[in-house]
């Protein structure tokens, strides 16, 4: 019993641990966005403007030096800013600092005051910026710096200062101190902030304090995991998301954020651990016959053509039949782009999935590639044959036979009893493999009327294609307006290079009955249509008048009726008192019944309401009275 | 067989005239009169179709109406009932008849439309 559990168990674990690594597999992400060569000067052009003061001087010269580009003149970059230092502020001593020592032969001299300010400066009081600022000067002014007391202001800093920027600067601060100092706490920082980061759709990777504040977290990362030579914490899809993410903007809103794109690209295209790659084709991925060759660049992010790298084609499979036509063939390098010939493999035309992979430095990241070739070709029409065939096969078929681009001299003539058909072969122009392109059209044109008729030219098993005309049966198509068409083959597909209108022959179709006038009128759809006269409701149908009327008659004679009845019994209104009770109360009653009619023609309930309260409280005051003297009357009489 | 219907009519037709107090052969009288009203106006009905239906049952239910009131304000004035209505007098039962028809024709005059 328990075997079998454990049994169970291990396969589904082992199920599961495979599913998990396919998905793993299917998911290598390549960068989506990254600087092509015209971003990359674009971005130099930025760092190059002239200087505004010392800070847009510190941003182009630093910034330059990351590209691996010197400022253009450098002596008068190093007299600015040398003019422009004020030995008071720390910032500036900051931005002199770091700016000259870009700057080759360029010396900045301070006075002993400056240096025991700038000491000063490196303590728990000061901002996370401020010891950045001071620490980067001493460093590059070459002075000495105790780097224990530094780390432990910066982790004082830290806890009190816990936003993104702070800690960036922190990280940057830390890769110029000593490598003897305990810097472990301030490593497992970048682990932290690294969590900070907000996954955008998969693709990107951010702070949401934005681009600068990414790229100067990955420069200061690089920077720092590169001086304690510790790989750090950051797994290859997060790396090519941080790329999208530094790179998704090509224009720059300031000389810093063009600064932070600029030192971030240096430091993912030049620090030990991680080497992101992009590869790309030059101009479309298609190849021909007149144009062999399959050209990639293959660059670091800040588009430098890894030179040492090797290029190679996994595997180059046809995306129709799954054949596989290249596997493990290398690419050759050449004036900086990878090239190779892929005709020579022969491959009949239609689109190839490729699997390129980039090796030769551990470093390299998303070097696993797929790519989607074209192989485009072009088209050649063979046996062209065309014939008017009878449809109860008396006379025999003729047929002519029409050349690429010639026109068939004499025209057809195709009445109702007759059919026109057409074949055709369609093959590769170098290979002669037969080709079945996405459009294969035959238009028939009537130059008279302007009207067309496009048909549909269908390949059999062979790949021969075939086009009948039924005259009879395809009148409507036309109208049955007879005459002259000119008649176009269209052959097109997203492979084929040459495209092709050709007007083949004219065709003279004859149809049976021509109703339709002689001028088409273009189905115009936008003309106003017919009116719809609204429908009203028709009345009810009533009974005529007399049948009505005799009723309402009939009806009301009851009345009389009872009127005789009630004379015959005897009923006499002699025993009427005329008490003001029982006038008012008879009065009130009539003058309800006739509020019962007003309200019939008249009036609503609510008035009605209202007027039957006055009449009907009076009316009951008096009829109570009066029913208590005659119930009084009644009792006397009674009990005598 | 249709002698002694008629024989049984006859006979009911004596007791009913001897029996019957004048009072209430004057509220029976009305009774027919509410009846064969509401008899023609069915008729009526029947014959041209219910449009406009409502009318047609405001008035068949007006007649309804009068015709069980009256027959309330019967039972109660007879005197042979006295003992089932001690608390109601007869003018109490034609007040209620009264207040009554009120309410009815108010209803129908406003369904007749």
């Amino acid at each position: 019993m328990r075997c079998r559990y454990t049994g169970m168990e291990t396969m589904w674990s082992l199920v599961s641990l495979l599913v998990f690594v396919l998905a793993l597999e299917a998911q290598a992400l390549t960068p989506s966005h990254y600087l092509v060569a015209s971003d990359v000067d674009r971005l130099q052009a930025v760092l190059s403007q002239p200087f505004t003061d010392l800070k847009s001087a510190y941003f182009s010269v630093v910034g330059l030096s990351k590209l691996g580009v010197s400022v253009a003149d450098s002596n008068d970059a190093c007299s600015f800013i040398k003019a422009n230092v004020d030995s008071s502020s720390i910032e500036a001593l900051f931005y002199a600092a770091e700016a000259s020592q870009a700057i080759s032969s360029c010396e900045i001299h301070v006075s002993n005051e400056t240096r025991d300010s700038l000491h000063a400066a490196v303590s728990e009081d000061s901002t996370v910026s401020q010891i950045h600022q001071a620490v980067s000067a001493l460093s590059s002014l070459g002075l000495p710096l105790a780097s224990q007391e530094v780390v432990s202001a910066l982790k004082a800093r830290i806890s009190k200062e816990d936003n993104v920027v702070a800690i960036t600067l922190a990280l940057q601060t830390a890769s110029r101190l000593s490598q003897q100092a305990e810097l472990g706490e301030i490593l497992e920082e970048i682990e932290d902030l690294a969590a900070r980061l907000d996954d955008l759709g998969g693709v990107y990777l951010q702070f949401e304090e934005g681009l600068e504040a990414t790229a100067l977290f990955v420069s200061a990362a690089y920077a720092l995991s590169d001086h304690v030579d510790m790989e750090p914490p950051l797994k290859e899809d997060q790396v090519i998301q941080l790329v999208n993410s530094i790179f998704s903007k090509k224009s720059w809103d300031s000389l810093s954020e063009a600064f932070s794109v600029a030192s971030a690209a240096a430091a993912l295209s030049n620090n030990r651990f991680h080497k992101p790659v992009v590869v790309s084709a030059v101009g479309p991925a298609t190849v021909s016959h007149s144009h062999p060759l399959l050209q990639l660049h293959v660059t670091d992010v800040l588009c430098q053509p890894l030179s040492s790298a090797n290029v190679l084609v996994e595997s180059a499979t046809s995306v129709a039949s799954k054949a596989a036509i290249l596997s493990q063939t290398p690419f050759t390098l050449r004036d900086g782009i990878f090239e190779l010939n892929f005709m020579a493999s022969k491959p009949a035309s239609g689109y190839y999935q490729f699997s390129v992979a980039v090796t030769g430095d551990s470093r390299l990241v998303a070097n696993h590639v797929e790519l989607k070739v074209k192989v485009s070709t072009k088209v050649a029409i063979n046996n062209m044959d065309l014939s008017v065939v009878d449809k109860d096969q008396s006379i025999g078929t003729k047929t002519t036979r029409v050349e690429y681009p010639n026109k068939g001299k004499a025209s057809f003539i195709a009445d109702s009893h007759q059919n026109f058909a057409m074949t055709f072969q369609l093959v590769d122009e170098t290979t002669g493999v037969e080709l079945t392109p996405h459009q294969t059209f035959v238009r028939l044109h009537n130059q008279k009327t302007g009207q067309e008729v496009v048909f549909v030219a269908e390949p059999d098993s062979k790949n021969l294609y075939k086009f009948e005309l039924d005259t009879a049966e395809r009148k409507t198509e036309f109208d049955s307006i007879s005459g002259t068409y000119a008649l176009y083959l269209m052959v097109g597909d997203a492979t084929l290079e040459n495209p092709v209108l050709w007007n083949v022959a004219d065709v003279v179709l004859k149809f049976p009955d021509e109703e339709a006038p002689s001028t088409v009128q273009s189905k115009n759809l936008y003309v106003p249509k017919p009116e719809i006269q609204h429908l009203f409701r028709e009345p009810e149908k009533r009974p005529p008048t007399v049948l009505s009327n005799t009723f309402t008659a009939l009806v009301l004679s009851p009345f009389l009726l009872l009127l005789i009845l009630w004379f015959k019994l005897g009923a006499n209104i002699s025993n009427f008192s005329f008490s003001p009770s029982s006038v008012l109360f008879h009065v009130g009653h009539a003058a309800m019944l006739g509020l019962m009619y007003v309200y019939w023609t008249h009036l609503n309930m609510f008035q009605t309401l209202k007027y039957l309260a006055i009449i009907g409280s009076l009316t009951f005051l008096a009829g109570n009275r009066m029913l208590a003297q005659k119930a009084v009357k009644r009792y006397s009489l009674h009990h005598l | 067989m249709s002698s002694s219907v008629i024989s049984v009519i006859s006979r009911f037709l004596e007791e009913y005239n001897s029996s019957t107090s004048t009072k209430l052969k004057v509220v029976d009288a009305y009774l027919l009169y509410i009846l064969l009203t509401g008899a023609l106006q069915f008729l009526y009905c029947l014959l041209v179709g219910t449009f406009p239906f409502n009318s047609f049952l405001s008035g068949f239910i007006s007649c309804v109406g009068s015709f069980i009131l009256a027959v309330c304000l019967r039972i109660q004035i007879n005197p042979q009932n006295k003992a089932e209505f001690l608390s109601t007098s007869p003018e109490r039962a034609f007040a209620d008849f009264l207040f009554a028809h009120t309410v009815l024709h108010l209803v129908a005059i406003n369904f007749v439309g």
